[in-house]
């Protein structure tokens, strides 16, 4: 698989050379790839560029060049698919949100890490993968289970997360402080404390509602607590259900008592109106926590506690952020895993955070968790975090849009009963698998 | 006196002739305008996501047009560009035509304030989506700071679906009244100033002056700034793309940008190909409209 | 009081006082040309007549009205522009008949006048065209037709017929005296071209740098121009100007170089009065002749001596290039169409048409 040009080649020697001129050739599982060069794309985002300082590091300790190409994350899948459906591409590692996975694997542009890991040569016997949050590994990494983008039988593992975030809630400690309130811990009460900041004229908490998937994200993160599913087992929607509409009422409630604007907020104005105080609550990505200590987006630093995704009739927290593999197309597959391996083992983990980025490793999480106040609830949080809080099926974006988000848009803009606006989405939502022939089995059992 | 006599029979051209020397420009627009147009066509029939290889969409004949016929969506979004259309449009035209016919005469500090108002057109939409998201901002946004000022409630300017399609026309008028000045004003002071004393002696008054010679005689130019901004509104993509994204549901959801969300957000490249050909038809068909009703062209050598 | 009557008026634009102060009366029924070389203030001063342009100081009245701050429909005046000012986008009879539908006179009334002015203008099978239909002598005609219609106190024309060839000018000017006959206006003229004023006008006003030179009939204006602009001005070919020195005490002569010439008693006596000696004389090329040819030599025809450079023959008379000594003048004489190119010699001049101005002031002695 593996083809080194000349020039490649060349270096390899000179490396080999200066290494045996240098002293006893030790045994080095990076010694066979030294002079490569891997090219990256990844997004231009704070953990990533962070990363680049790790990357250095690799450099240096393995000879394995490595070249950076960020990129605005908006502008990333298109770019990646085009090099990906190439004969030979640029890239040899490539770092894609969740919910691309499944269209990258069903386009066969990303190959199974199983070949890597079964490479007694190339995996590290300390890398222990069960340390790695079992929600961020699926939601990330693994394709073709039961429901395709899930564990199971049929799955494996394609990527390993990096960047990847659960959602935790952020409240003003002042504020609590001040009006007495006690911090939620379920959704009843999280009500509660919104109605009763609503109630003192402070906005509450703050959320995604533009139009689009902004406000289903929105949505979403209360759905998955109060026991909602956007399918059932047999990929009938269920957003018209009990529990998907008390989600869509809460959502409704949290516009209602919440800072001005929520139906025009994408993530960027959600953030911004609760680190610059006009906002008392933030339910969203653990981010926010590193955000509020940045004193060129935060005036709140300090101010802030943090605390675990209320729960419902379960906990479930979201589960997003970003994975890591290798194209099918890349010509440095085998020492593009090395540095995958290098960036998600235990050391690489705890340089990430060292150098400002998200841990993925439970193990790192627990060692530093007198660094930073969120740690310890990030701790909590992940064995919650639900890998299935949204289903990463190709049609996901059109239903995600065109359906919840227009739907979710009326909820929020309006005074219209909201029973009937879920049961006009589920409809055109089982349209759009209709038409895309998710229920071709169910009907073909049913004729004969 | 005698009738000027019949065209001395002189120059013989061969009537292919014009045919011939028009050729270049009509290759070039082959290449540049129906190439794309067709391109388009062919795609629509094709169910391609994007990452695949083209090669292996699946065929799927005119059931994209099928679909269109039938999708409220797009049949709200286009009900939401004429609408946007009529309200700008007349708007523009209105303002742009009443400020060239104020600030025509040379008064007074008119050539700073000419300068300040054309500003908008130099911007670009990209920025100018910028500047007005940021006005609209229901939190942080100037208007609903000065508004709180003289004690109006907070508005959610881009979240509510009539303030929104306020807010896109206003922005769009704000941008692209300046247009129909200039071009309005050039051709106001192109016009012969005998004329304009003419009907001072003729007696006309001051609305009769403007009525009955000064927009009939512009009235090739009102056409052509007419259809170019028609053709722009249904053109229109960045500002409210920018602004609104065409939220709130899809209240500012503007053909151009129906098309864009279903290539680019939900990745129905065919479907969405589907509706362009749809635009194209809508616009081809305005502006042959427009030019049947007054064709500017024939017009030029009046004066 | 009728007419029309300019009273102290001045005109300045911005710092340039174009016309400085004029003061002019025209009576009605009047055709009055004003002439002048380019940029002298005339179409100023039409303007102002048609309130096109305030006036800076000064009155204006017609038909005994002031007007001096009335807007132009509220004159009573048709004007004829230089470039016809048609409305392109109306007919024939839209052109013609905008000032009376503006005025709203009734239906009936406006198709009559139209058809009327018309016929008057041979234009009748025209009315449904555009102007940029027709030629240019019709689309003069269709500016003709417009003031017509109006049937306005005082019509005012600013050089009408200077876009048209010199054939369609000439029967156009036979066009315009015949309907000032007719119509029996009051008609201000305004032209640079001093035939268009010799034929068409009563009165002829000669203006230089925005000031009046001479007011008078063209035979006024030929016979005895004021002073030398206006003599230099009237008349085609223009009159020659030679340096002279009056000499003599008695019977007294013009000397200069190349010539010597004795005054007759009418310019003798006037000359006897006049205290300055440095003169100019004006001689016209249409008064030198040859002897034996509508010349005899008496006393009242004195002997000059041209070189003569270019003699152009155009039918039966010659036309000369020439000088005096070193100054040049033209000729013109009449010598019959099958004579010899005339050549250097001795010619006469009738010391009758000689004119005699002031060299210093310019004014004519006489
Ligand atoms: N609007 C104006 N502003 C400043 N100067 C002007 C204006 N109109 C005319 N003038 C000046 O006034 C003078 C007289 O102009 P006017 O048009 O009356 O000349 P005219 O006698 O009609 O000449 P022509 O025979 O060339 O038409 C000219 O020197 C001209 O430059
Ligand atoms: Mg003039």
């Amino acid at each position: 698989m593996r083809f080194l040009d000349w020039k490649n080649r060349l270096a390899a020697v000179t490396m080999g050379a200066a290494l045996a001129i240098a002293g006893p050739l030790m045994a080095n599982p990076y010694e066979k790839y030294a002079g490569t060069t891997l090219v990256i794309s990844w997004p231009a985002l704070a953990h990533f560029t962070a990363a680049e300082e790790l990357l250095e590091e690799f450099t240096e300790e393995t000879g394995i060049e490595v070249e950076v190409d960020a990129l605005q994350y908006l502008k990333l899948r298109d770019r990646q698919l085009l090099e990906m459906s190439k004969e030979e591409g640029e890239y040899d590692i490539v770092s894609w949100v969740v919910m691309w996975k499944g269209e990258y694997v069903a386009k066969g542009l990303l190959t199974p890490l199983s070949q890597f890991f079964t490479n007694g040569a190339l995996v590290d016997p300390e890398f222990d993968i069960d340390d790695i949050a079992d929600a961020y590994l699926q939601n990330g990494g693994i394709v073709g289970g039961g429901k395709g983008y899930l564990p199971g039988k049929s799955g494996a593992l394609y990527g390993l997360p990096f960047g990847a975030e659960t959602s935790i809630l952020a409240y003003r400690k002042d504020i609590f402080e001040e009006q007495g309130l006690a911090v939620p811990t379920t959704y009843d009460e999280l009500a509660g404390v919104m109605t009763q900041l609503g109630e003192a004229g402070i906005p509450a908490m703050t959320s995604r509602g533009k139009t689009g998937h902004q406000v289903t994200a929105g949505w979403l993160l209360h759905l998955a607590p109060m026991g909602g599913k956007i399918f059932d087992d047999q990929w009938n929607p269920v957003i018209n259900s009990p529990e998907a509409v008390k989600a869509a009422e809460f959502m409704r409630h949290v516009v209602q008592t919440g800072p001005t604007g929520i139906e025009t907020f994408g993530f960027g104005e959600a953030s911004a109106a609760f680190l610059q105080g006009d906002a008392a609550l933030y339910l969203d990505t653990l981010k926010i926590a590193a955000m509020s200590r940045n004193p060129n987006l935060s005036t709140v630093d300090g101010n802030v506690g943090f605390a675990l995704h209320p729960t419902d009739v379960r906990c479930g927290s979201e589960t997003g952020g970003f994975a890591i593999g290798i194209p099918a197309n890349s010509q440095n597959q085998e020492a593009a895993f090395l540095l995958i391996q290098y960036l998600t083992n235990k050391a690489g983990d705890q340089r990430m955070v060292e150098l400002g980025g998200d841990p993925i490793r439970h193990s790192t999480i627990q060692n530093n968790a007198d660094l930073f106040p969120e740690y310890p609830v990030v701790a909590e949080q992940l064995p919650c975090a639900d890998p299935d809080w949204r289903p990463l099926i190709p049609e996901w974006n059109e239903l995600n849009i065109d359906v919840l988000g227009q739907a979710l848009t009326k909820v929020i803009t309006t005074d219209d009963p909201i029973q009937p606006i879920m049961d006009e989405a589920n409809e055109k939502a089982r349209a759009i698998m209709e038409r895309e022939g998710y229920y071709k089995w169910a009907e073909y059992r049913q004729g004969s | 006196m005698a009738n000027p006599s019949a065209p001395p029979a002189t120059v013989s051209i061969r009537p292919l002739s014009p045919y011939f020397f028009i050729l270049p420009a009509v290759a070039i627009m082959v290449a540049g305008l129906v190439y794309p147009v067709l391109q388009a066509f062919y795609l629509s029939l094709f169910d391609w996501k994007i990452g695949t290889r083209f090669e292996d969409a699946p065929f799927v004949g005119t059931r994209h047009f099928v679909r269109m016929l039938t999708d409220d969506n797009v049949h709200e979004s286009i009900w939401v560009t004429l609408r946007f259309g009529f309200w700008t449009i007349t708007i523009e035209m209105f303002l742009g035509v009443s400020l060239a016919l104020l600030l025509e005469k040379p008064i007074r500090g008119a050539s700073v304030f000419r300068t300040i108002f054309i500003l908008p057109l130099m911007i670009s939409p990209v920025v100018v989506g910028l500047i007005w998201r940021y006005l609209f901002d229901a939190r942080i946004g100037w208007i609903n700071y000065y508004l709180g000022m003289v004690g109006i409630e907070p508005q959610v300017w881009l979240g509510d679906p009539e303030l929104a399609f306020f807010a896109i026309v206003f922005t769009d008028i704000w941008q692209w009244t300046p247009f129909i000045f200039i071009i309005v004003i050039a051709g106001l002071q192109a016009l012969p100033s005998e004329i304009l004393e003419a009907s001072r002696i003729d007696g006309a008054n001051w609305w009769q002056h403007i009525l009955f010679v000064k927009l009939p005689m512009i009235r090739s130019i009102l056409l052509i700034a007419l259809l170019l901004r028609l053709i722009d509104v249904f053109r229109a993509l960045e500002v409210m793309y920018i602004l609104t994204g065409g939220g709130p549901g899809r209240a500012t959801e503007l053909l151009s940008l129906h098309i864009y969300n279903r290539a680019f957000e939900t990745q129905q490249l065919g479907y969405a190909s589907a509706i362009s050909v749809l635009l194209i038809l809508i616009v081809f068909g305005l502006s042959f409209a427009i030019l049947v009703a007054g064709n500017p062209m024939k017009e030029k050598s009046d004066i | 009081m009728s007419g029309v009557k300019l009273s102290g008026v001045m005109k300045s634009f911005g710092e340039t006082t174009v016309i400085p102060m004029m003061d002019l009366q025209f009576d009605e029924g009047e055709f009055v040309v004003i002439v002048g070389p380019s940029g002298c203030g005339k179409s100023t001063t039409l303007r102002m007549i048609a309130g096109l342009e305030p006036v800076s100081a000064g009155q204006i009245f017609i038909g005994g009205n002031d007007v001096t701050w009335a807007p132009p429909k509220e004159r009573d005046i048709a004007m004829v522009f230089q470039s016809y000012a048609l409305y392109p986008h109306m007919d024939v009879s839209g052109n013609m008949s905008f000032a009376l539908r503006l005025a709203g006179r009734p239906r009936d009334e406006v198709k009559q006048r139209v058809r009327l002015a018309a016929e008057m203008l041979e234009l009748t099978e025209y009315l449904d065209r555009r102007p940029r239909d027709l030629s240019g002598g019709q689309r003069q005609r269709v500016a003709m037709g417009r003031a017509i219609v109006r049937d306005a106190y005082c019509f005012l024309f600013d050089e009408p017929l200077s876009n048209l060839d010199a054939k369609l000018r000439s029967t156009m000017r036979t066009e315009l005296a015949i309907l000032h006959k007719r119509l029996k206006r009051t008609m201000i003229y305004v032209t640079h071209d001093q035939i268009e004023a010799m034929t068409m006008a009563d009165r002829i006003v000669i203006m230089d740098r925005g000031i009046i030179q001479q007011v008078g009939t063209p035979r006024d204006v030929y016979n005895t121009p004021v002073n030398r602009f206006v003599a230099g001005f009237i008349g085609s070919p223009s009159m020659n100007f030679l340096k002279a020195q009056l000499t003599g005490s008695d019977g007294l002569r013009v000397r200069g170089k190349g010539f010597d010439i004795p005054l007759n008693p009418r310019l003798s006596k006037a000359a006897t009065d006049h205290s300055a000696r440095d003169v100019v004389i004006g001689l016209r090329p249409e008064h030198f002749s040859v002897e034996g040819a509508g010349g005899t030599r008496s006393s009242l025809f004195a002997p000059i001596d041209l070189t003569v450079e270019v003699a152009e023959y155009i039918g039966s008379s010659q036309f000369l290039a020439a000088r005096i000594d070193d100054q040049p003048v033209t000729a013109s004489i009449e010598v019959g169409p099958d004579s010899a190119p005339l050549e250097s010699g001795e010619y006469l001049f009738d010391t009758n048409r000689m004119y005699l101005f002031d060299r210093k002031s310019g004014m004519a002695i006489a």
